[in-house]
């Protein structure tokens, strides 16, 4: 790995000092829809610039980069990396698979999520806070700083060599894929990791129980959610959801719309008694 | 007490904003707030004391994508700051920090669902546009308009009197922070249908059910269902590379007799071809 990080110009270690810093921001504005999406693209932005000199390459690759982002922060820039060094064979290659990008960035996302959630929030935190905990009761006033540094001194450093890591790999690994044409079939492999992600968060991320019940003579004889349940586990999130993709896949609808839509049923049904 | 406020509302802002602004450093845990309200209002020891029980009560609580049963930086800011000024302990600390950090997360909950969430198809409009000033400038501005109207609340809260503030807070409807909740529940459905129309092909649609239904049936943390894809691609990938290499081996054999030039195997090419 030392090899190929030196192998690295001095504008690529440049640009991979500045996604280390942007990358800090990545959810600064989190919206529900996209996540980290603002601070993804914000991250990409210099190596956007770098790579297309084109108005139009420009903006294609800011669209691409602005799609839903969530992952656990500080493996957050390994997958940065990765999509950097996609985005400059992209910009390289005339005919290369752009969906791929999105395709390995959105594979990558939930896994990594998933390790990172439970080994950072769930081990390290927990030792580091334990530690400072122990250390306040007996009033020692350092206390925050051990637990800031405890926690924070090996998260940087894994966004710091993350970040190298995803980059270097990327763009020695997936050129060779691409010029073998195996960059479809890895393409198509991530897509199928990504769908089931994306159907696993369906039914973990969009929630939806139903309150009312139907009531004869003061006796409940009827428990909607239940009854809900018996026909299929989640049917209410997912029929919603595939009814957002149907209307923002073949009808073009704005997801402004899609999110305003939802918001105000959520109130109509609050007020309906239904949820 | 305008001092106090406006201290405490400062250090909402940097450390839960902070927290946010700058990649879940956990600035914004009690065992960090607790000591630096403290610091600020002339009684530190109370402050480390005080955050660090509430560390340990809520050390399950982490904040990340708002999926969460509280938010623990304003509960510690407040209770640190009453504890303070009514010369009480931990004994009034909890019961003001508990359903504070209950409300902290709904209003936490209110201002990125109703604030920042309507922003989301802003910043696509301004990447189409190519607009990267716009696309900073939002970035930024948002963070800082979700956090000084979170920040407002300790103002507001140690100005007027924790009495008071438990007041103003009941004075919202409950249909409508209910109707929030659930809309809040349900608008994650926008950015997974967002990725399906980027991820969905008709041929490996089905594993998009597969993920749903395993973790609608069986719980399945998310960390297994990616270990499960993972293999089910890479035996779809091996499948998908031999069919190539077999394909690859037909197109070349005619190709590597082709010396011969016989008109036969010229027509052989075609046919695979």
């Amino acid at each position: 790995m030392a090899n190929k990080q030196n192998d690295l110009s001095k504008q690529e270690k440049k640009l991979l000092k500045q996604m280390y810093w942007r990358s800090f921001t990545l959810f600064s504005a989190v919206t529900p829809a996209k996540q980290g999406a603002s601070g993804f693209e914000y991250t990409m932005l210099p190596f956007i610039n770098a790579f297309y000199k084109e108005d139009e390459a420009r903006k294609e690759a800011m669209v691409r980069q602005m799609s839903y982002f969530n992952s656990n922060v500080a493996l957050a820039p390994f997958v940065m990396g990765i999509t950097a060094s996609m985005e400059k064979e992209n910009s390289l290659k005339p005919g290369f698979n752009a969906d791929s990008i999105n395709a390995i960035k959105t594979s990558l996302m939930g896994p990594l999520a998933g390790i990172g959630d439970s080994v950072f929030w769930g081990v390290l935190r927990v030792i580091a806070a334990g530690i400072a905990v122990s250390l306040a009761k007996s009033g020692n006033i350092f206390a925050p700083l051990v637990f800031l540094l405890l926690f924070n001194v090996p998260i940087q450093m894994i966004r710091w060599y993350g970040g190298r890591l995803g980059y270097t790999l990327g763009s020695s690994y997936i050129s060779k894929l691409y010029e073998n044409g195996l960059i479809n079939i890895l393409t198509k492999a991530a897509s199928i990791v990504g769908l089931t992600m994306v159907g696993a968060m369906t039914a973990q991320m969009v929630i939806f129980k139903v309150k009312w019940n139907m009531v004869v003579a003061g006796k409940t004889i009827l428990k909607t959610q239940n009854m809900l349940d018996q026909i299929f586990i989640g049917l209410v999130p997912l029929l919603i959801t595939l009814f957002c993709f149907y209307l923002l896949k073949k009808k073009n609808v704005s997801i402004n719309y899609l999110i305003f839509g939802i918001i105000l049923i959520g109130i109509v049904l609050s007020m309906l008694g239904i949820a | 007490m305008l001092y106090q406020a406006l201290i405490v509302a400062l250090i909402v802002f940097i450390t839960v904003g902070g927290q946010e602004l700058l990649g879940f450093t956990m600035l914004g845990r009690p065992i960090v707030i607790g000591p630096l309200v403290g610091l600020a209002l002339g009684d530190i020891q109370t402050g480390l004391l005080i955050g660090a029980s509430l560390e340990t009560i809520f050390m399950g609580v982490v904040n990340i994508g708002g999926a969460s049963s509280a938010e623990p930086g304003l509960a510690t800011a407040l209770a640190v700051a009453f504890a303070i000024h009514l010369h009480g302990g931990l004994g009034i600390a909890l019961p003001i920090a508990i359903p504070l950090g209950i409300i902290g997360l709904q209003i936490k909950t209110l201002l990125y669902v109703g604030v920042v969430g309507p922003f989301a198809s802003k910043f696509d409009s301004l990447a189409s546009q190519g607009d990267q000033k716009g696309i900073t400038r939002l970035h930024f501005g948002l963070w800082t308009l979700q956090w000084f109207i979170y920040a407002l609340i300790p103002f507001f809260a140690i100005l007027v009197g924790s009495s008071a503030t438990q007041k103003l807070l009941e004075m919202i409807p409950t249909v409508i922070t209910n109707g929030l909740t659930v809309a809040g529940n349900l608008l994650p459905a926008v950015g997974m249908a967002m990725l399906m129309k980027i991820l969905w092909e008709n041929n490996i649609s089905v594993f998009y059910f597969l993920g749903f239904l395993i973790v609608a049936y069986f719980k399945v943390p998310l960390i297994a269902i990616a270990v499960l894809a993972i293999i089910i691609a890479v035996l779809t990938a091996q499948r998908d590379y031999q069919l190539k290499k077999m394909n690859q081996d037909i197109m070349q054999r005619p190709a590597l007799t082709d010396n011969s030039g016989s008109q036969e195997e010229l027509e052989e090419d075609d046919f695979f071809s």
